[in-house]
């Protein structure tokens, strides 16, 4: 398994101290129930979902989320968080197998 | 005697696994999910038994009618000043018919400024979709939505 894709994305572009602003991250994964049949081999796919997401500013936990399979295919999440000046946003996504993903954005935010 | 009732019975055996070969493999190993949890039980076990009333407070925004049940887009909006004193702890998604009722747990703090959560989330059918919210005080609010969906998405 190769590293996943995931990113991070802050609205609007432009923002400054004080502003709260609307953070997307999303990760690339299948998101497998379990309960799914594969067509070619008529097997069950086993279950490969996300469990937990951590929203991290400059390493204090913000947001904490417990994840089960109901989400779809590469989830996106949207949550909104306050601007309080500069710093690194951290996202940690780890799955049912274990394997963790982490992607960060540096803050800046002008004036 | 003995023949004819084993030929009876063979020839039964046959024709059935041959026209139902499928079916009775599916239901012969169908996987059950370790996380399989009705509606109700899932939220006494989010509320621990706490009286849920239901608010206008609460924005869920679903469609009405999904036609791709595997990508159905949910918002919540809560209207909370987000204060020390008094914000928005947890929010829950949960779909009433899923095996799994539970899709996502989260967890807030003072610091996100503004109570919302968004994602896309997987439907096996026609349903509920309900937004359970705890407050700080301890109280829970909740709002609901019925989803159609035409095509199911938990396949």
């Amino acid at each position: 398994m190769g590293k996943r894709k995931s990113l991070i994305k802050i609205k609007p572009k432009k923002y400054k101290t004080g502003d709260i602003v609307k953070v997307d991250f999303m990760v690339m994964h299948p998101m497998e129930t379990g309960m799914r049949k594969d067509k070619k081999t008529g097997k069950y796919t086993p279950a490969e979902y996300i469990t937990e997401v951590k929203f991290f500013f400059n390493d204090v936990l913000l947001t904490k989320m417990i994840i089960w399979e109901a989400l779809s295919t590469n989830p996106l999440f949207t949550i909104n968080y306050k601007v309080t000046g500069p710093g690194k946003l951290k996202v940690v996504f780890k799955d049912n197998k274990g394997e963790v993903t982490e992607k960060s954005k540096k803050i800046k935010p002008k004036g | 005697m003995q023949r004819r009732s084993f030929l009876k019975g063979f020839g039964a055996a046959v024709a059935v696994s041959a026209v139902v070969p499928s079916v009775v493999l599916a239901e012969g190993n169908k996987p059950t999910s370790p996380n399989a949890m009705s509606y109700e039980t899932a939220v006494a076990a989010i509320t621990g038994g706490k009286a849920v009333t239901v608010s206008s407070k609460i924005a869920l925004k679903a469609p009405e009618i999904a036609e791709n049940g595997a990508v159905v887009p949910v918002k919540v909006t809560v209207e909370s000043p987000m204060t020390q004193k008094d914000y928005v702890k947890a929010i829950h998604i949960l779909a009433k018919k899923n095996f799994n009722a539970r899709c996502a747990n989260v967890f807030l703090t003072p610091a996100n400024g503004k109570a919302v959560f968004g994602t896309r989330i997987k439907l096996g059918g026609t349903q509920d979709v309900v937004a359970l919210v705890e407050l700080s005080d301890g109280s829970f609010i909740s709002a609901s939505q019925n989803v159609k969906v035409t095509i199911g998405g938990c396949g």
